[in-house]
């Protein structure tokens, strides 16, 4: 039966074409518009598989370009750090340069490599010693002012006692004054002018220089700025507590000065290391 | 394998006191490692050594500081001496014990410093010294000494060098 019905049709088809086509077109009219809701559900879901799929592979390649723009960051990161910590070397020993070509006295820079042992002595190790000329009692500055006096060089070290050492002892020179007195450090980190004659005019603010009289240092390198003025009742003298100009606890670089040959250079009131504010940012 | 440790302490606790203990410091008071080395191994190897070897980190650390050339070296070598000393006299060694004595050590350690740096200051400079430096110097020391010795006694079974017990660490 079902033969003879597929026979009919082939006979239909193949002997009446076109109306088979019309007849099966409008038979499929009907079929197709329902067909058309699961096929259209069925797309959106593919779309949807699709979409998620190109968004995980597109994530993934977004996460291994985020780890490699990571990894970048950081390199330029340290590469920037290493950049600003040479930029400010440089400074640094810019500013040391040009304060050695601008004193006559002879000069060897050195680098700090560590701190007292002791927690007794505000002091430094230097990376010079007695190989490269060093020898106790010779000044130590950087560009912004006085640093401290060599105590103790072995051949290739040096110890430097800081000017804010209470064992220290420096001859200063009030700048607008000049007066002179004793500048010696305080237990507190700082330092103080002794000996100022009572009738002396000293204020804060005033400038302190080095007098040039002990070994060590020329005339006219500055030590610090008078914080405040101390006076005792019935006391011979007053005495100025001074801010040391140069920070102590960041100095990296100083110069020794190995010749106390005198300064020929003179800034105002004497002053031989006019300290420049581009020279005090260098500190 | 001994030597080679106290040359080892000789050579390096200097320099790392000089240079790496500042990232530890509390109040600009850093621990004086040699001290607290010199004080253990006179705890533990007995006098002799301790003051040996306190003589040799004292020296070592007189180079590297302003001080005159000799304060560290004595009063390094006592500390070893005493340390030894205290050894034989204690009943049991204890993280607690060791903490005890390098506290007095230390502390108339820095008497001795304050006296002989801070002595023509003046007493109230003498008090600032006393209170900024000797009293957290001490305590810093202590408490690295203790911690080091519960570390390395806790590990390697050292004893100190009491009258009654044995010496495995000077054998």
């Amino acid at each position: 039966m079902l033969l003879l019905l597929l026979a009919l049709l082939f006979f239909v088809v193949f002997l009446l074409p076109r109306q088979a086509r019309a007849l099966l077109q409008t038979v499929g009219q009907p079929v197709a518009w329902v067909v058309s809701f699961p096929l259209k559900g069925f797309a959106a879901i593919d779309r949807s598989v699709m979409a998620v799929w190109e968004r995980y592979l597109a994530l993934r390649g977004i996460e291994e370009e985020n780890r490699r723009l990571r990894r970048e960051i950081q390199y330029l990161k340290g590469q920037n750090d290493q950049l600003q910590a040479l930029a400010a070397d440089t400074r640094r020993l810019a500013a040391l340069l040009e304060f050695k070509e601008r004193t006559s006295v002879q000069t060897l820079a050195a680098r700090v490599i560590g701190r007292d042992s002791t927690n007794w002595y505000r002091a430094m190790v230097l990376d010079k010693g007695e190989l490269d000329g060093v020898r106790a009692e010779m000044g130590v500055v950087t560009p912004a002012g006085v640093v401290g006096r060599v105590v103790k060089a072995t051949r290739s070290t040096s110890v430097v006692l800081l000017v804010s050492d209470p064992n220290n002892a420096v001859t200063g020179l009030i700048q607008r004054t000049r007066e002179e007195g004793i500048v010696e450090g305080t237990a507190e980190g700082r330092a103080r002018l002794k000996y100022v004659p009572l009738l002396s005019t000293v204020r804060a603010g005033d400038t302190v220089i080095t007098s040039g009289l002990t070994g060590g240092f020329p005339k006219g390198i500055m030590i610090g700025v008078v914080n405040r003025i101390e006076k005792e009742e019935g006391a011979l003298f007053q005495s100025a507590e001074i801010v040391p100009d140069v920070d102590l606890s960041r100095v990296e670089e100083a110069l020794i000065i190995t010749s106390s040959n005198p300064v020929p250079q003179s800034g105002p009131g004497g002053a031989a290391s006019p300290v420049e504010p581009s020279q005090r940012e260098a500190r | 394998m001994k030597r080679a440790l106290y040359a080892g302490l000789v050579f390096g606790l200097v320099p790392l006191q000089t240079t790496m203990l500042t990232y530890v410091s509390i109040g600009g008071i850093r621990p004086d490692l040699c001290l607290v080395a010199t004080c253990l191994v006179g705890f533990l190897a007995g006098e002799v050594e301790g003051m040996m070897l306190g003589l040799a980190l004292g020296f070592v650390q007189d180079l590297f500081s302003a001080s005159d050339l000799w304060l560290n070296l004595v009063t390094k070598a006592m500390i070893g001496l005493f340390a030894g000393v205290a050894a034989r006299h204690l009943a049991s060694a204890t993280p607690a014990a060791i903490l005890g004595t390098i506290l007095a050590v230390s502390a108339l350690s820095g008497m001795v410093f304050l006296g002989t740096v801070r002595g023509a200051g003046g007493l109230a400079e003498m008090g600032v010294a006393l209170v900024s430096v000797v009293v957290p110097q001490a305590l810093f020391d202590a408490l690295v000494g203790a911690g080091t010795y519960w570390l390395i006694a806790g590990r390697t079974r050292l004893h100190p060098t009491t009258q009654v017990g044995t010496v495995p660490f000077a054998g």
